[in-house]
């Protein structure tokens, strides 16, 4: 399988596999104050923490599973051994890696819930996008270089 | 600045950008509720927001969509046309994963908000975008610009 790859689609592969992992990791968390101890609480009010993972937000759960898709097709049509070959894949996969290193640094500053805490989900998406987008670039750079 | 510098496919796209920019003003999604307050009657009201009101990071991708789709357009009528051919692929791709962002957004609005006129006319004006990209790809094969 690793024969028909380029070096580009592999680390493309891997930044999908890393990605679609991180996506079921906490990205947001929410952390309750701590009492002393001896204090009680009613039963209504928490102050333990909670985390969500990226499937409980926004549009940005879809887009990262449409770039997890596209950056993994490579592999996964070689795991098949199907023939079929897409001349787009590569840049499709360098431009949604890169959007998607935007969209997730942008849901880290400037989109991201106030009063919650950021989670190792979050940074590990953010590597993923990054690995994926230079997978992507990496695959057309080696295309082109095949081409002459 | 001629209109006539620009391909079928290049004008669709910049046209449906500017129509998405103009739209993503318009309310997307909102809220209505009345209350009924004893001695006081019906107290009710709505609230509309914008696609940038809304906490979404569909707001950042839609600005992304939109510039791809006008560089190529405002470089060629600009007349420094330059060699892009990454161009139209990267419009059609990023307008048709955005078509489908906001389509999902129809069947699953954030919060349950209301939809509102403006995501039915964004998801139009994203679809244009799609269109003009792929046709403006179409338009390179047949012209061998590639």
């Amino acid at each position: 399988m690793g024969g028909r790859l380029s070096q580009g689609q592999v680390i493309a592969a891997v930044g999908a596999a890393a990605l679609l992992v991180a996506m079921f990791l906490p990205w947001v968390g929410v952390s309750g104050p701590s009492l002393p101890s001896g204090v009680q609480l009613p039963q209504a009010v928490g102050t333990g923490s909670t985390s969500d993972n990226i499937w409980e937000g926004s549009t940005l759960d879809i887009y990262l599973l449409v770039t997890v898709i596209v950056a993994a097709l490579p592999a996964l049509l070689a795991l098949a051994d199907a023939s079929e070959e897409f001349s787009f894949v590569s840049a499709a996969t360098f431009l949604l890696g890169f959007v998607g290193v935007i969209l997730v640094a942008a849901f880290l500053t400037v989109d991201f819930p106030d009063g919650a805490d950021r989670k190792y989900g979050a940074f590990i998406g953010l590597g993923a996008a990054l690995v994926i987008a230079f997978g992507g670039f990496r695959a057309m750079q080696e295309e082109v270089g095949g081409e002459i | 600045m001629d209109a006539n510098r620009l391909s079928q496919g290049q004008l669709v796209a910049a046209v449906s950008a500017i129509a998405l920019f103009i739209i993503s003003f318009l309310p997307w999604f909102g809220i209505s509720g009345g209350v009924v307050v004893q001695g006081v009657g019906a107290v009710g009201g709505s609230e509309n927001f914008s696609l940038w009101e809304s906490e979404n990071p569909l707001d950042i991708y839609l600005l992304i969509v939109i510039l791809v789709a006008l560089v190529p357009a405002l470089l060629a009528l600009s007349g420094g046309g330059g060699d892009a051919p990454l161009a139209p692929f990267a419009t059609a791709l990023l307008g048709g994963v955005g078509t489908l962002l906001i389509l999902y957004q129809v069947f699953d609005t954030p919060g349950d908000l209301d939809r509102k006129v403006g995501l039915f006319l964004g998801l139009i004006a994203c679809a244009g975008i799609a269109v003009g990209g792929y046709l403006s790809m179409q338009e390179d094969v047949g012209g061998e610009r590639y």
